[in-house]
């Protein structure tokens, strides 16, 4: 298997991998890993002129290469974005941006599904 | 991708670098110089010169797995030797019996031409072995039938290492009368004993490039002792007892000669050598934790380990370590396709370790320093994944 260099970037070094504790975090997530794929993500909100806006968002996941770069990537730009159960790109975008083969791109709605699960779960005191 | 200097190469098992010494003699039959003449072509001597060369690679060849050199049938490889033999014995017996017998572990250069045959009308028994990976060799008496014409085992697995008790499958077969045994030998020359003669054998698959040799090589051992009779798959010249048409690649089979004839000749002395590497491997990554090894202990050939990766995805392991090793997660021939190994599914183990498992096959030319090398990568891969994944969390 190949991958792109932002692929191997971000699966070599994914900076936003680990989970958030404390207050005004939300988790979701989607898959399984007796499935092959489970995708986590911890979302922490705040407050930034009266609109709720993602401050830290931390993930895990057990996956290929090209899911834990997408939601390494995902992690990194949500931040500063409006807290909404919309991925800062879309699915077809990200398939594109990180050269996803066809047989993979059902891979990437679990990171979307995960994605929604946080932002419409209720608040938790997450636990590390 | 080309393997970079600082990767070390764990793949022996998929193939092997042509031997120096081995290249030189290749080197001699190819150009004006030297025995680059038909061998085929007895009108002159240039044709002779390289006829000699193929009966003296002939006789190598045989030496190193104890049979007669009359018996060795140059191919281009074990997967054409396997096809020779299993499709040469089925079509020259269609008359008379409709029934093969064969393992679910073995190389799929066994198997696919047994799912061809069976599209043809022939009935395939595939044994399951032990979770460890061994037949019992009861198991190929019980399968046999009054019309069974074929057993076809490997003597060594190309991805769990493990020797299967070949003598004890020969018993079997030779209490049960006609049937006759092939076995697909490509991971054993130079790695384990094998005699093919003293073994009651009839047929036997042999590769160059796993031994050091050249790819694009290989032999069946066709036994006249025991009267085996093949139908030809290929026809055009009438090379090779008629079996194999087509002009003989001196070069290649003096590279399959010698190899043999070095595989042979080192053989125990490298044997424990790469057995004692081997180790170190194992217990390096066993200090890592969450490993399981694959294959029944003490019945492996020592050039193979093959390791499971509790809370790990496959292909992300096989991703983290490919800029420090060259390791595959099975067979090179199925390894591609992303599936997980069908023969350590066959052995029980779930979906999930079977495709995070790695096959380290080690070989003549690794050293301590690359097993440490390639225990350091795989626990920095395991590390960094397991944290990724938050190794137990969710479901």
């Amino acid at each position: 298997m190949n991958y792109s260099n932002l692929t191997w970037r971000h699966f070599d070094d994914p900076a936003c991998a680990g989970v958030l504790s404390g207050a005004a975090v939300r988790r979701g997530a989607a898959g399984s890993r007796a499935q092959g794929t489970w995708v986590q993500f911890d979302v922490r909100i705040g407050l930034r002129n009266r609109e709720s806006t993602v401050e830290t968002v931390r993930f895990l996941a057990y996956a290929c290469p090209h899911v834990i770069a997408v939601a390494d990537w995902v992690a990194q730009k949500a931040v500063g974005g409006p807290a909404e159960p919309v991925l800062p790109e879309s699915v077809h975008a990200l398939r594109k941006r990180f050269e996803v083969p066809v047989e993979k791109w059902g891979r990437l709605l679990l990171v979307e599904d995960a994605w929604i699960a946080a932002l419409t779960s209720p608040y938790r005191e997450a636990s590390a | 991708m080309t393997g970079s200097r600082k990767t070390v190469y764990l793949d022996y098992a998929a193939t092997t670098p042509v031997d120096p010494r081995v290249a030189a003699r290749m080197a001699e039959c190819l150009t004006q110089q030297g025995a680059f003449g038909n061998p085929g072509s007895t009108s002159h001597d240039y044709g002779e010169a390289a006829r000699a060369l193929v009966e003296a690679a002939r006789v190598q060849v045989a030496a190193a797995v104890g049979a007669a050199p009359a018996d060795i049938v140059w191919t281009s490889g074990a997967t054409e030797a396997n096809n020779l033999a299993l499709f040469g014995v089925a079509n020259y017996q269609r008359e008379t019996a409709r029934h093969i017998v064969t393992a679910r572990t073995e190389h799929k250069a066994v198997l696919d031409p047994c799912r061809e045959l069976e599209r043809r009308g022939w009935r395939v028994t595939y044994l399951t072995p032990g979770r460890g990976g061994l037949l019992d060799p009861a198991q190929v008496a019980a399968a046999l039938k009054p019309d069974t014409v074929l057993v076809s085992i490997m003597h060594v697995n190309n991805e769990i290492g493990v020797i299967q008790d070949i003598a004890a499958i020969a018993a079997a077969c030779a209490a049960h009368g006609t049937v006759r045994l092939h076995v697909d030998a490509a991971q054993s020359v130079g790695k384990c004993p094998l005699d093919f003669a003293s073994l009651g054998l009839d047929l036997l698959s042999l590769s160059a490039h796993k031994s050091y040799g050249p790819k694009g090589a290989g032999a069946l051992v066709v036994s006249r002792a025991r009267g085996v009779q093949l139908a030809a798959l290929q026809f055009g010249g009438g090379q090779e007892r008629n079996l194999r048409s087509g002009t003989v690649a001196t070069h290649q089979v003096v590279g399959m000669g010698a190899a043999f004839e070095l595989a042979a000749a080192e053989q125990a002395a490298e044997t424990a050598r790469i057995a004692l590497l081997r180790e170190r491997l194992w217990r390096g990554l066993d200090l890592t934790g969450g490993v399981l090894r694959n294959g029944e202990p003490g019945h492996t050939a020592a050039q193979l380990l093959n390791v499971s990766f509790e809370d790990v995805e496959g292909e992300s392991l096989l991703a983290a370590v490919r800029p420090f090793i060259a390791v595959s997660t099975g067979s090179a021939c199925t390894s591609s396709n992303q599936e997980p190994s069908y023969v350590l599914r066959a052995l029980g183990r779930d979906e999930r370790l079977a495709e995070s498992s790695l096959r380290f096959s080690l070989g003549r030319f690794t050293t301590e320093a690359e097993v440490d090398a390639a225990i350091e990568a795989v626990g920095r891969a395991l590390t960094r994944l397991r944290r990724v994944s938050g190794s137990r969390t969710g479901p």
